[in-house]
């Protein structure tokens, strides 16, 4: 009798010796999940749009007159939005400048500077970079009238 | 009266979570890899739309600049043109392309004294944010 019960109390510590210890994941989980969601909502994978600019390397500005396009852009006047523009001598309007981008040459189609005062508004500038772009100009420089 | 010992309660079916497991640790190591979180600038700033657009990928050090002017380089504000400046050329190392991301109401003053800034401390890669909607505009 006293060693059956022996063995039943072994059979026990054995039992317990096997079982390993249960770890609680679920709150774990619950933590893991919430930082995914928050890395998810977080993160950008889409690229950026833009227009890339060309700049001339710092250093002294040339005399040299540049060749190919250029488009000067004053301040807006008089309650307007956008300034008057000025394509190589000649009042432009968009749908114009569009046009006398598309017939130039492809020599002057290389590269359209655009010397805008400093009040022209930033949007009527990437107006008129995306007009360049759209007509095939490669290179679009910026030159500041010191107003 | 019914006595006796508890019922024990029967086992579910046991739904194995290693594999659970091991798949959202790699989702979330892929995550905090690749992120580049959205850092918004401290202020609103509306871009211009443009039909003409390249792809550059999004990494930090964006140049932001307002309506009326103030300039942050992500969320971090610049007192003056000479901070931003400084700020440029210690980060140059790090700056592919720099991008200027404007108010489409600024001055074109503004984002020209950035180019130069940025010129200027050697930065030659230079981009111009635009809306990233598609263009609504009629030309």
């Amino acid at each position: 009798m006293n060693l059956q019960h022996g063995k039943e109390e072994q059979d026990v510590a054995e039992r317990r010796a096997r079982r390993s210890p249960d770890i609680d994941m679920t709150p774990m989980i619950d933590c893991v999940f919430l930082l995914i969601i928050f890395f998810m909502l977080a993160t950008t994978f889409a690229p950026l749009p833009g227009i890339r600019v060309k700049l001339p390397p710092p250093g002294k500005p040339t005399k040299e007159k540049p060749k190919g396009l250029i488009m000067r852009v004053h301040r807006p006047e008089g309650g307007t939005k956008d300034g008057v523009m000025v394509l190589n001598e000649e009042i432009v309007t968009y749908e114009y400048a569009y046009s006398r981008f598309m017939t130039s040459s492809a020599e002057a189609k290389d590269m359209l500077i655009i010397q805008a005062e400093r009040a022209v508004p930033h949007e009527q500038v990437v107006k008129i970079m995306d007009l360049a772009k759209r007509a095939g100009v490669e290179k679009i420089g910026f030159a500041t009238t010191g107003q | 009266m019914k006595l006796g010992r508890p019922k024990e309660k029967k086992a579910g079916p046991k739904l194995a979570m290693e594999p659970l497991v091991d798949c959202v640790f790699l989702l979330l190591i892929f995550f905090m890899i690749s992120n580049i979180l959205r850092v918004p600038p401290p202020f609103a700033v509306t871009l211009p739309e443009s039909r003409a657009r390249s792809e550059f990928a999004r990494k930090r050090y964006n140049v932001f600049i307002d309506a009326i002017g103030r300039i942050s380089v992500d969320d971090k504000m610049m007192p003056n043109g000479d901070a931003l400046e400084t700020f440029l050329f210690t980060n140059k190392d790090k700056i592919e392309t720099l991008i200027i991301r404007a108010d489409k109401a600024t001055q074109h003053g503004y984002v020209t004294d950035v180019m130069e800034r940025a010129n200027r401390r050697g930065i030659e890669s230079i981009a111009i944010a635009v809306n990233e909607d598609d263009y609504k505009g009629n030309m």
